[in-house]
């Protein structure tokens, strides 16, 4: 078999050759940002944006930082001003029922202008109404009314008292009453006067007196009466009067809202109401001051005397906007989405009135578009269902929280719910999308469009000059020295480097972002014109210092021997393993030794990580597939008499992944050949059951980690690592790994299959099968075989010998 | 011109409306003429009297049925009323920090009001009191006050007070009008308007009394106005006057218009009245 050659430097890293670009500088680009490789997620978004039926909302889907949210804001910036300009909302009082405030639709503008012209209003009638009812004329029309009345009284008493002096009888006030008695001389007779009068003087008085008590009686009994006949006639007055001074100012408004039908209904009822409740504008001027800063609410509840209820509420003012809105809403919380009652407090109470509600992100986008992040609306508490409510009634429905569950009890609002007409889009990771699709049935049924984001873009020249563009539109946009086109490039390679893959550029822009801030930085820092290559290499490599702290713990307790891993002798069942740590987001490498022993058994390999339950489920999977391995290739003629054992040496967090399944299957091999492998290498990839070498992750920082580790011992020149042949592409190594390999002093050799990697691991071939069905004696099959086979000659005896033991 | 002679004020309250803004009256003007204020209540002889009577009965203004008086509840009443009085009086003499007593008398009261007020530099009293037919015109205590000719005497009605209140005084040159004219001076606090409606026989004499009055009067801080009314009938006045709505009207009974005159005109405005 032939062993696969070294890789050569050429392929352990792609090079971006900045003569790809046309520029010097990116201060040459205009700034705009396609969104390059995003074609898929840009169809998507344009047959969301563009189709009008309910349901077709979008849920763009990809990893964070991959620039969707700025993709959907740049897309929507080119349609949404050309769309026309929504209405303007407002909620004025409902003076019918004010626990039920109306919604009000206006042409954009309007909202506002009416809310002036309404105060306007207020103050004209703080002035016509005071003025009308001051008037001589209404004064003089007050008095005659009350004086008929006090005369009507005054007639009939007065009548009934000269009646009663005629016979010389007296009509007294008394505490609670009138009273009648007989009178001599101006004075009341007294008693005992009286009781000296004849029987029939004192009948006749008697008499007189009841007669009078009845009539007074009668009058008595009249008088409610004629106080509410004298009620009625002030009231038709008072309503005459105001009627009067009110409506040609409100037939003025009628006239400039006259196109408008639901404001002049409303105007209808308002003039209704300002002369229902006229004398609230005959109270003092302070009084008129203290309402308008919307702080007497109460009065507004209580039955109506506040001028807050002559208020216009503009929830949705667009007289300023131009097009469609286009809405970001940072914090979607429940109150945010559809907007709020407040309530105030007064003398302990909670009160409220339509002037405190409050808008939500829904009525600002009403008509256009709104952006949520996905994960931040599933935190809210309710605000999800709240959106999804909202979207399936196609209206905004005002409720508060509190008032929903019953967190508080107080008198609160039911505002008419506004018409709904807005395109939905939820920014989100893939996983929440594949979430929301299996376990909620609405999801789908609002949110029928996906747009997914790719990870990657391909390293293509649009792809290049996507970058580019990238670089320059975040230098306009926050002010930062431009990038020169070896800079670019370099970033590029960076980008090739995040994705791991050669072949590809990653989407995730804000790693991009943050390069370009970082490098502008040390480019500043060096007073250079523009940011060049060097000053993109130190920011990676600052980066990378940056979160060193356990790489390097981890590396000088290696140093010390403290962690056993041997790069310079030969050992038989004992392999350089390679794994990948990721503490706070940054990735590292690093070897971790690997050992197997074998001993007489039942042909089982025992994973002694997935023993003590420190392995995790694939690694245990990679474990399985080397018995199956081992048993196909040795287990055919000859039962397999062993048990071997295996361990990440040294390995206290558990282990996952199958990235070592290769690296234990050659120790494992090792073992059972005794042949020796070279400690000088490392090994990574997964294996499968026919023992090809299958593609791994992170192989730049496994590579990278083994090679950080050798060059702090001295570098041999016979030290390298194994990788997966398929792995290759991924390649983008530092350039201090690829000065050594093109020196000779470090290797990465490509493995397709396990016995390449034994062969070039111990230097002995692995041997095929000849026509007879054998391996080589001195190969590492054939050496296996071999003791496999004394293994089984040995159980054998060993069972024999204890069968007779046993008889 | 600031005579000052009001030492002692007298007010009749029976707890009706126009006695109680006498009350207020009474008390800024006692403030403002550091006089102390002596309430007069007066258990009215003739209810007592009615029901010792076995006809007597009480006809309730807001039921209209008719009940047996007795004595005893009713002089619970009038008590209570009297209490009532006296901590009205009480509370605004201690709000204006005014020296002020309380009595209660028994008998008629238009001559028991009258007899109380004997020793006062000034009685206050309402222009009716709890008269049964809620009559227009002046009830018997002010008219019998108006008869007997207790001076100065202020007819107080509602809906007026003594605090900054215009003034106006009628002035014909009569003795009795210029010592109307001194009280008015006396009552005039500062930052109000004095009106003086000049009563000439001309209007060339009424010019002179008015270059007389504004050669003698200097007031600071009091906005004096000259009017002139030729015509001395008491319906033209009254008809001014109402015009004119200038609050308190000061005038005397000893003036060149017949005291009839000066006494139904008091009769008929509506006014509260300073009889000097």
């Amino acid at each position: 078999m032939a062993l696969p050659a070294k890789l050569t430097p050429e392929k352990l890293y792609r090079t971006c050759n900045p003569q790809e670009f046309s520029f010097e500088t990116t201060a040459e680009l205009d700034g705009h940002v396609n969104a390059t490789g995003q074609e898929r997620a840009i169809d998507a978004i344009t047959f969301s944006m563009g189709i009008r039926h309910d349901g077709f909302n979008l849920f763009a889907l990809g990893p964070n930082g991959t620039g969707k949210q700025s993709s959907i804001m740049h897309f929507l910036a080119d349609i949404a001003p050309n769309a026309p300009t929504p209405s303007d909302w407002c909620y004025v009082n409902n003076f019918e029922n004010p626990r039920k405030p109306k919604a009000l639709k206006l042409p954009a503008g309007k909202g506002s202008s009416l809310s002036r012209d309404m105060e306007h209003l207020v103050e004209a009638l703080f002035t016509v109404i005071p003025a009308a009812f001051s008037s001589e004329e209404y004064q003089a029309q007050e008095k005659d009314i009350r004086e008929t009345f006090q005369e009507q009284q005054g007639e009939s008493i007065g009548e009934l008292e000269k009646k009663a002096v005629e016979n010389n009888i007296a009509l007294i006030r008394t505490p609670a009453g009138f009273a009648f008695a007989p009178m001599k001389n101006g004075e009341v007779v007294k008693p005992e006067e009286f009781m000296l009068l004849k029987q029939e003087e004192r009948d006749a008085i008697d008499e007189e007196i009841t007669t009078l008590k009845t009539a007074m009686q009668s009058i008595l009994a009249q008088i409610p009466k004629w106080q509410r006949e004298t009620q009625e006639k002030i009231k038709e007055l008072n309503r005459n009067i105001a009627s009067f001074a009110v409506k040609p100012l409100i037939a003025e408004l009628r006239n400039s809202y006259e196109s408008l039908q639901e404001v002049t209904t409303y105007l209808d009822a308002l003039e209704n109401d300002v002369i229902e409740n006229f004398d609230k504008f005959l109270e003092k001027e302070s009084d008129q001051r203290e309402l308008f800063p919307g702080m007497a609410p109460d009065r507004f509840l209580q039955g109506g005397s506040s001028f807050n209820r002559y208020r216009v509420n503009v929830i949705v003012d667009n007289s300023k906007s131009e097009g469609a809105p286009v809405v970001y809403e940072d914090k979607p919380a429940c109150y945010n989405l559809v907007g709020d009652i407040e309530h105030i407090s007064q003398m302990g109470t909670l009160v409220t009135d339509f002037t405190l509600i409050k808008q939500g992100a829904l009525h600002r986008a009403n008509g256009g578009y709104l952006l949520i992040d996905a994960r931040r609306l599933l935190m809210e508490p309710l605000a999800y269902e709240a959106l999804k409510k909202a979207l399936r009634t196609r209206h905004i429905r005002i409720e508060s929280l509190a008032q929903l569950y019953s967190l508080v009890s107080t008198v609160s609002l039911e505002p008419e719910p506004i018409p709904l007409d807005v395109k939905v889009i939820l920014l989100g990771e893939r996983s929440l999308y594949y979430l929301l699709t299996v376990y909620d049935p609405d999801f789908t049924e609002l949110f029928k469009v996906a747009a997914d984001f790719e990870d990657e873009l391909p390293v293509d020249n649009a792809g290049k000059l996507f970058y580019a563009y990238i670089i320059s539109s975040i230098a306009k946009k926050d002010g930062l020295r431009h990038f020169d086109r070896g800079a670019v490039a370099r970033v590029v390679e960076h980008g090739c480097r995040i994705s791991g893959d050669s072949t590809k550029l990653t989407a995730h822009l804000q790693s991009i972002c943050d390069l370009v801030h970082e490098a502008e930085y040390y480019a500043t820092s060096e007073k250079r014109e523009h940011v060049e290559a060097r000053d993109v290499q130190h920011a990676i490599d600052a980066k990378t210092v940056r979160a060193s702290r356990i790489r390097e713990k981890i590396r000088e307790a290696t140093l010390k021997n403290a962690i056993l891993i041997d790069t310079a002798s030969e050992k038989i069942g004992q392999i350089n393993g390679l794994a990948i740590y990721s503490p706070g987001g940054q990735s590292f490498g690093h070897p971790g030794r690997i050992t197997a022993r074998v001993r007489l058994g039942k042909g089982e390999v025992i994973d002694i990580e997935r023993e003590v339950e420190m392995g995790g489920p694939i690694h245990s999977k990679g474990v399985m597939i080397l018995s199956g391995f081992l048993g196909a290739r040795f287990g055919i003629n000859q039962p397999l008499s062993l048990t071997a054992s295996l361990v990440f040496e040294q390995s206290y967090s558990g282990v996952e992944g199958d990235s070592a399944s290769s690296t234990e299957l050659y120790a494992l091999l090792s073992a059972i050949s005794g042949a020796p492998i070279g400690q000088w290498f490392a090994v990574t990839g997964s294996v499968n059951q026919f023992g090809e070498v299958q593609a791994i992750g992170g192989v730049n920082e496994k590579i990278e980690g083994f090679f950080d580790l050798c060059q702090a011992r001295g570098l041999s020149g016979k030290q390298g690592v194994l990788i997966p042949a398929s792995n290759v592409e991924n390649l983008m190594l530092r350039s201090d790994v690829i000065e050594a390999v093109r020196n000779g002093l470090f290797a990465v050799f490509p493995v397709t299959h396990v016995d390449e990697g034994i062969e070039i691991l111990t230097g002995i071939p692995a041997g095929e099968l000849d026509s007879s069905g054998n391996y080589p004696p001195d190969s590492i099959n054939g050496m296996a075989v071999a003791r496999l086979g004394e293994m089984a000659e040995k159980l054998k005896q060993f069972s024999e010998s204890s069968s007779e033991d046993e008889e | 011109m600031k005579s000052n002679l009001i030492r002692h004020i007298a007010v009749a309250l029976d707890c009706s409306p126009h006695s109680i803004a006498s009350l207020a009256a009474a008390a800024e003007l006692a403030r403002w003429m550091h006089a102390d204020l002596r309430g007069i209540f007066v258990e009215d002889i003739n209810l007592l009297r009615m029901a010792e009577l076995p006809c007597s009965h009480e006809i309730r203004i807001y039921t209209a049925e008719a009940e047996k008086m007795e004595l005893l509840p009713l002089e619970r009443s009038l008590k209570r009323q009297a209490r009532e009085a006296e901590s009205a009086l009480q509370r605004i003499a201690e709000e204006l920090m005014v020296e002020h007593s309380f009595r209660v008398y028994r008998g008629l009261v238009p001559a028991e009001v009258i007899l109380a007020a004997h020793e006062a530099d000034l009685l206050v009293l309402g222009r009716s009191g709890r008269s049964p037919s809620c009559r227009k015109g002046l009830g018997s205590t002010a008219r019998k006050a108006l008869a007997e000719g207790k001076r100065p005497l202020l007819l107080m009605r509602t809906g007026f007070t003594a605090k900054e209140w215009p003034v106006l005084v009628l002035y014909d040159g009569s003795k009795g009008s210029q010592q109307a004219l001194a009280t008015a001076l006396d009552l005039a606090q500062p930052g109000i308007t004095l009106n003086i409606l000049i009563l000439g026989e001309t209007p060339e004499e009424a010019l002179v009394m008015e270059q007389e009055l504004s050669s003698t009067i200097t007031l600071p801080d009091t906005v004096i106005e000259y009017h002139h009314l030729p015509l001395h009938d008491g319906k033209t006045l009254a008809r001014y006057i109402r015009l004119a709505d200038s609050g308190l009207l000061v005038l005397s009974d000893r003036m060149k218009l017949p005291v009839e005159t000066v006494h139904n005109l008091i009769n008929e405005i509506d006014y509260p009245v300073l009889l000097v």
